[in-house]
């Protein structure tokens, strides 16, 4: 009895001690070395061009949890950026960039604690934002009352970006999830003149709640009536019933927003009813496993958007990118990439940061914010952006950089047409 | 309790030190979520630490708190404190709503009932767009203070004060009430305390207080989704009452300090960080599973002891004071349980100043018929009345209302209060949910009068003691005393002095005529004939349920019904049948200086004693001598203090599942059958230490043996009659082929006519070699079978020989009747 | 839709109860339950996915090994998780059973990736025309599985010997020692069935849920409560549990919508824990003082 006691003793001891060097290493500033899932090999080669102290970029996502995915698939396109910006020098004079990462677990609650932390404990110029909308919009009176930049890569809700603060230290390179609805709805007018009904079947969740409204809003003006609104979660395998209702309802085209998984199983669904209808999707059947998930022959039918593929001939950037992302990751090909619109948008997000950073000769908030504001045109990776960013409109891709595309054989092709 | 305040005063400026201080925003949120996490720990602490409910849903609460005060704020444009009063309300109406109907429903049940509730009130957050934004959830929430740290400021001040308000939550009656009903809800609510109202309450009073917390996370957050109220979250909520150790004040503190701040460390490793909790969980259960606090105040001095008072009262005036001329009436009530009929119309009047004491053979029905009168079960027929006022429907609590107080077989204390917080939850327990009327004539009693009860019983310890650490005879006063501090009418004890030594049976049963001379109605149990005999009015004896005798003492320790209902009867099985043969001397059995017990309770003194092969050897003894602990712990079931058993010449040191391959089988009391078995199924299992091929030859031979069995062979054994199931428990441990035979008390609860039967199967067994070693109460049943024979007395051997010279002995009847 | 809800609301059912059936055995043997069943279900799946697909050893020997690491995993709560803590009368093995599933859960995400990958099977790849609608081959098997399964395990439990004993000490652990059956070991033993229950559970229903680290949680969490209002000490009304929870979700989805399938699910369960607070099949209890 006495031996156990003084082990756990001990233990108890030892633990305590560990825990009050942690939390003063950590008040003293000392942190203990950073390392966020991806990066290879931070300091030797990377920096050997730029030397200076650092400029810190922080990323507020979901590094665990159901969404974490997205979190490494932003990491990568921003390691793979940052690496490139630093190779060629850093900014403000060889400064080299620096990404801290914080986990928000999709809650907005952890986002807020992480976004404050972010900037007043680590000083990052930017915080970048991740795929939940909610924690994006809850960071956001932070962001202003800190007035530090917001950069989001993938969370599309409407009001990130059109928000009521000013000055609007908000932007993004993404989607917007209303601009998507309404390219969708006018592919479906012009693609299939006779279609009027149509069905939405949207995952439950804050994503698919912003594109209901989207859909609701832009219905009208594209002589689209919507004839069934069926919602459904990330864990089911049976989405029948709900088709079953839109395809009682009249539906003739389907829009679908959910990401790979859950719309594997809707497709599935589909084919058991044996309802051949067409599926205009939003980004998430992107994910590389949507042929694999749902089975070949049903995913080459579905129709989406996406900002940029890795897929087919690809620019010079894009090469680069590719083959960055390629060895940097250890990937085989893009099929690996897991969410090519996080990686684009990060990786081109990033750079106008430098940019940013370049213009405004300071890494303070107000100063960045009007250097976005007055960028230089910057050839990226999914398009060549000129003044991506006014006063107005603080969102620097629109429907004409959204192409859309299908699966070909485990390849995202364009579509043609 | 000085240090106590000087400590709370330091959290309370530290806290809005903290808060003052802190150079930035981030860590003034970081300290307003561990204000709130401390408030939801405290609410959670109160009812899983202190009522023992454990709740993983608690999320749902602060969801509840922190919706209702946002939407109040938002939509109706309602004040911060008034908004997050009527949050608190409601989240604590849930609370009782979900707790009230659900009040029979315990353990794993219960929790699956909380995981539900959090699930449902996450997902209809989600659902219900129109009000609750769905996942957008509420932003722009208003704060109570200009500025964040003013919000914090004011949270922190909050926490500090539900730490410790806890502390006296902890100390006042409702948190006794809290307590006792955790220890054990069966004794609280013979005291008067209704268990229900009190765990609906306790439900009640957490939500609350989550509610409260919930209106502040809104506010330090500015913003309010679905996310942050889901299972998980519930989850790492316990985790933190339980970190800081379940029922220590200051222990959510401690929790929501780590766990809140442990993630912000672990910044930089997040993908690992539920990994980190997992294990954090893990360990806090291994190795420190009472909690940080635990920890800590381990180096606390403990408090002065105080004892009662040195020169005993006569009759303290709160044992005199409310003693009528009623008389406690038991008419004819009967009570059937499945087929068997438990108490059958038995009737009995109690006397006021009277001590009646109920007597009988096990099984015969008495704890039964003090249920009845207490309350814990209704009479099926039959009444029972106090004066004139029936108690018949009346629960357990009203009948200790109404002035009835009991003690139990096994010591019911509220382990983790004290002695004087026993009594004085007993007191003051009724007065918390029985209405209004308890409250007029009652009165409030002081420590000074407790300190006079527990002195009048007898208790000379430390009244701050610990329940739990009292000793065995302690334990029994303080029960006493106990029952006694609710100022009752009538007093029943259920075996008081069982595993008392002389001296304490001497000056319990003064105690009892002491507190009948103070005008109440004693009612006791017992088997210790001294005991009865020495200070009863009236003896009452009752077997298989019916009442058989009725008198004082003298004359019912001369009834020759009594008699036969306690020795038995030498019956059909008689030495007649025994033949003769040579008894080798070389012993199966050796037992030296065994003694053995129960924690505390010493039950068997350095008993010797032997077993020689082909004997018939029977120990014999009054109830409560230690037979049945005996035979335990030859069969390794208790593990023994000291001294040897050998068997066949080796030391007996096996588990106790291992004994059966070795050759000892014990057929226990009771019969302990496996009822959902067939009956070939319950032979088959006792032959499961064998590995030989004769098994089924065995149960062959056995059910030819037993004609009965055959005839029943792929029943359940839960339906056979009494006698059917004794005859499989002995097949049943025949079929393991045992050198030696043990068997317990196997006339338990059967008719004489099978009582015979039986017997005449033992004493066949016996003529065929088989060695057997017989316990029972039947003295002179089992003697006119036995070779020789023990007499047991409260755990030490009184006498033994030949069974032939002990069937003689006139001192067998006095051990059992009395002298 | 009604005959496509009601086939796979018994398929996900019969999958709920025979998880829930683990649940059931262990608490029946040893009043303590597992609550890392659902990360047990998601370590039979991702192993035989492993083993099978991404190192393309054959069916057999994968989900052969696959139930074997099962069983230890079981065994490993059993010993480490649960036996200290009920030894001591106490019931935090609730909470360390939660602890290793969220333990095992993130090591697997760690290791496995955070991906949702398919299971490829003949039996889920195109689905039979019947009767008007569609139906995967594996949502006809997996019912017939698992009650298969359930059969069996009930066969073993009135038939076998082992399974005699393990009746014996759910009834009586004191005189099942006394027959000479190891108590501890029986314990044990349940805890490996149950977790290869859940395995096999695991197993069967990869090819239409896909495999994925978090597969588990929300099934295991549905199981428990199948057992808990099937009745814990009633392994067929467990089973008949499972099956019913999977048709009241069927149903609600089929009449309300997808966001409301746990909403009313779990009400269902709270109100049937008020109705009968030891489960719609469960026995009495009757209090002895």
């Amino acid at each position: 009895m006495m031996a156990k006691q003084i082990r756990r003793r001990d233990v108890l001891r030892g633990t305590a001690g560990f825990g009050a060097a942690m939390l003063l290493s950590k008040l003293a500033g000392c942190a203990p070395a950073e390392t966020d899932s991806a990066t290879a090999d931070p300091t030797p080669q990377a920096n050997s061009a730029a030397n200076g102290e650092p400029i810190k970029i922080g990323l507020v996502a979901a590094l665990t949890g159901s969404s974490a995915l997205s979190g490494e698939a932003i990491t990568r396109g921003l390691t793979v950026a940052i690496d490139e910006v630093n190779r060629n020098g850093g900014v403000l004079g060889g400064r080299p960039l620096e990404l801290v990462s914080r986990d928000d677990e999709s809650t907005p609650a952890k986002g807020v604690a992480a976004a404050r932390e972010l900037i007043e404990q680590e000083q990052v110029a930017v915080v970048f934002g991740g795929l939940d909308s909610p924690v994006s919009l809850a960071m956001l009176p932070v962001i202003h009352e800190l007035q530090t930049p917001y950069m989001g890569v993938w969370a599309a809700a409407t009001g990130i970006t059109r928000n009521d603060f000013d000055p609007n230290y908000a932007f993004r390179v993404s989607a917007n999830d209303n601009i998507v609805d309404r390219f969708l709805m006018k592919h479906i007018k012009e693609t299939y003149s006779d279609i009027s009904k149509v069905g939405l079947l949207l995952i439950n969740n804050p994503w698919g709640e912003s594109n209901q409204i989207g859909f609701e809003e832009w219905a009208p003006e594209y002589d689209l009536n919507i004839v069934g609104i069926e919602k459904f979660n990330d864990a089911e395998t049976d989405i029948s019933p709900q088709l079953s209702r839109l395809k009682d309802a009249g539906a003739e085209a389907l829009l679908l927003v959910a990401n790979a998984a859950p719309a594997a199983q809707a497709i599935k669904s589909l084919a058991r009813l044996n309802w051949d209808v067409p599926v205009v999707s939003h980004w998430g059947v992107s994910g590389g496993r949507f042929p694999e998930l749902a089975g070949q022959a049903a995913a080459d039918k579905v129709v989406f958007v996406q900002t940029y593929s890795f897929y087919g001939e690809q620019g010079k950037k894009g090469k680069q990118v590719l083959a960055d992302l390629k060895e940097t990751f250890n990937l085989s090909g893009p099929s690996e990439i897991l969410a090519p619109v996080g990686t684009a948008n990060a990786y081109d997000a990033l750079h106008l940061t430098a940019l940013a950073l370049e213009t405004a000769a300071s890494t303070e908030g107000p100063k960045l914010r009007e250097a976005f504001l007055n960028l230089p045109t910057y050839e990226g990776l999914i398009k060549t952006y000129e003044q991506p960013f006014t006063p107005d409109n603080h969102d620097a891709l629109n429907e004409n950089d959204y192409v859309l595309v299908q699966w070909k054989e485990n390849e995202i092709v364009p579509v043609e047409s | 309790m000085g240090v106590r305040l000087w400590v709370q005063a330091g959290l309370m400026v530290g806290a809005i030190a903290a808060a003052s201080l802190a150079p930035n925003t981030y860590y003034l949120f970081n300290l307003g979520l561990i204000a709130v996490t401390t408030l939801v720990g405290v609410g959670l602490n109160i009812l899983v630490g202190l009522s023992g409910q454990v709740s993983i849903g608690h999320a749902g609460f602060l969801a509840i708190g922190a919706y209702v005060s946002s939407l109040l704020m938002l939509k109706a444009d309602w004040n911060f404190w008034p908004a997050l009063g009527l949050a608190t309300l409601a989240a604590s109406l849930a609370g009782a709503a979900l707790a009230a109907p659900t009040q029979r429903v315990k353990g794993p049940y219960l929790a699956m009932v909380t995981i539900a509730f959090g699930i449902i009130v996450e997902q209809v957050l989600i659902e219900w767009v129109p009000l609750t934004g769905g996942f957008g959830g509420l932003s722009g929430i208003p704060q109570p203070a200009p500025t964040l740290r003013g919000t914090v400021i004011i949270v922190s001040v909050l926490a500090i004060l539900a730490v410790v308000g806890f502390g006296y939550l902890k100390r006042c009656a409702w948190g006794q009430a809290f307590l006792a009903v955790r220890d054990d809800a069966i004794a609280a609510a013979a005291l008067g305390l209704h268990p229900a109202k009190i765990r609906v309450v306790a439900f009640g009073l957490s939500a609350g207080l989550t509610g409260l917390a919930g209106g502040f996370f809104a506010a330090v957050i500015g913003f309010v989704s679905p996310d942050s109220f889901t299972f998980q979250r519930s989850i790492l909520f316990l985790l933190v009452v339980i970190l800081g150790g379940l029922g220590a004040a200051e222990g959510p503190l401690v929790g929501a300090i780590v766990l809140v701040l442990l993630p912000e460390l672990l910044n930089d490793f997040a993908e690992y960080q539920l990994l980190f909790f997992g294990t954090l969980l893990l360990l806090t259960l291994w190795l420190v599973p009472n909690g940080v606090m635990s920890f800590l105040t381990r180096y606390r001095r403990s408090p002065q002891p105080v004892y009662p008072l040195d020169v005993p009262p006569e009759m303290p005036a709160l044992v005199a004071r409310r003693q009528t001329y009623d008389s406690l009436k038991v008419e004819q009530v009967s009570i059937q349980f499945g087929g068997v009929r438990a108490v059958e119309q038995v009737s009995l009047e109690a006397k006021p100043g009277t001590i009646t004491a109920v007597i009988g053979p096990n099984g015969a029905g008495k704890t039964t018929l003090l249920n009845l009168i207490s309350g814990f079960y209704q009479p099926q027929h039959g009444e029972v009345k106090l004066g004139d006022r029936s108690l018949n429907q009346l629960s357990s609590s009203d009948i200790a209302a109404a002035g009835i107080s009991r003690t139990f077989q096994a010591t019911r204390l509220f382990n983790s209060l004290s002695v004087l917080e026993n009594l004085r939850i007993a007191h003051q327990g009724r007065q918390l949910t029985s209405g209004v009327d308890t409250f007029k004539g009652r009165s409030s009693l002081q420590t000074p009068d407790f300190l006079e009860l527990l002195a009048f019983v007898g208790y000379s310890g430390d009244i701050q003691a610990q329940a739990a650490n009292l000793s065995f005879v302690d334990r029994r006063l303080v029960e006493i005393a106990r029952a006694l501090a609710t100022e009752p009418q009538v007093l029943l004890l259920d075996e008081p002095a069982a595993g008392l030594s002389k001296g304490d049976k001497e000056r319990l049963a003064t105690l009892l005529r002491r507190i009948a001379s103070g005008g109440l109605k004693v009612i006791l149990i017992e088997h210790d004939m001294d005991v009865v005999m020495s200070i009863s009015d009236t003896v009452i004896v009752l077997d298989s349920g019916r009442l058989i005798a009725a008198g004082p003492p003298a004359a019912v320790q001369r009834d020759p019904l009594v008699l036969e209902a306690y020795l038995g009867c030498e019956g059909a099985a008689n030495s007649d049948t025994r033949r003769d043969r040579q008894i080798q001397s070389v012993p199966l059995l050796e037992v030296n200086g065994l003694s053995a017990g129960y924690g505390e309770l010493q039950v068997l003194r350095d008993i010797s004693l032997s077993v020689n092969p082909g004997e018939l050897v029977a120990v014999i003894g009054a109830n409560g001598a230690g037979k049945t602990t005996l035979l335990k712990t030859l069969v390794g079931l208790i593990p023994a203090k000291s001294g040897t058993v050998a068997f066949m010449g080796k030391l007996l040191q096996q588990p106790s599942h291992e004994m059966a391959h070795s050759g000892i089988v014990l057929v226990p009391e009771g019969r302990q059958v496996f009822t959902e078995l067939s009956v070939q199924d319950n032979l088959r299992l006792g032959a499961f230490s064998r590995k030989d091929d004769r098994i089924k030859a065995d149960i062959d031979q056995m059910l030819t043996r037993f004609p009965r069995l055959r005839q029943r062979q792929h029943q359940r054994a839960g339906l056979l009659s009494g006698g059917e199931q004794q005859m499989l428990a002995i097949a049943r441990g025949l079929m393991a082929r045992p050198q030696l035979l043990l068997l317990d008390e196997p006339s338990l609860g059967l008719a004489p006519k099978l009582v015979d039967e039986l017997y005449q199967t033992l004493a066949d067994l016996r003529d065929e070699g088989v060695t057997l070693l017989l316990v029972d109460q039947m003295a002179a049943t089992a003697l006119a079978i036995a070779d020789r024979a023990y007499l047991l007395e409260t755990g030490l051997i009184k006498r033994s020989g030949s069974a032939a010279s002990m069937r003689q002995d006139p001192a067998v009847a006095q051990i059992y009747l009395g002298h | 839709m009604w005959p496509q809800l009601v086939i796979s609301g018994i398929a996900i059912g019969s999958l709920y109860g025979l998880v829930a059936l683990g649940f059931q055995m262990t608490f029946a043997v040893s009043k303590t339950m597992n609550f890392s069943q659902g990360a047990s279900v998601m370590l039979g799946a991702v192993l035989c996915y492993v083993l099978n697909i991404t190192w393309g050893w054959p069916l057999i020997v994968a989900v052969g090994l696959a139930a074997i690491a099962c069983v230890g995993f079981g065994l490993l709560v059993e010993r480490l998780a649960v036996r200290p803590f009920a030894k001591a009368g106490s019931n935090a093995w609730l909470l360390t059973t939660i602890a290793v599933g969220i333990v095992v859960e993130n090591l697997a995400m760690l290791t496995f990736g955070k991906e949702v990958r398919a299971y490829p099977s003949v039996l889920a790849e195109v689905p039979l025309r019947i009767w008007g609608i569609g139906i995967y081959p594996l949502e006809l098997v997996i019912p017939v599985a698992g009650l298969a399964i359930a059969l069996l395990v009930r066969l073993i439990f009135t038939r076998s010997l082992l399974g005699k004993a393990l009746q014996a000490v759910s009834e009586d652990h004191e005189t099942a020692q006394l027959m000479g059956i190891a108590v501890e070991s029986m314990i044990a033993f349940s805890y490996g069935a149950s977790t290869l229950l859940a395995g096999l559970a695991g197993m069967l229903i990869a090819p239409i849920t896909n495999v994925a680290a978090t597969m588990g949680t929300l099934l295991g969490l549905k199981a428990f409560a199948t057992a808990i209002i099937g009745g814990l000490d009633n392994p067929w009304g467990v089973m008949v549990a499972g099956i019913l929870y999977g048709l009241v979700e069927a149903i609600a989805v089929g009449l309300l919508g997808g966001s409301y399938r746990e909403i009313v699910g779990f009400a269902v369960v709270i109100v049937a824990l008020a109705l009968k607070p030891g489960g719609i099949f469960g026995r009495q209890q009757v209090n002895k003082v």
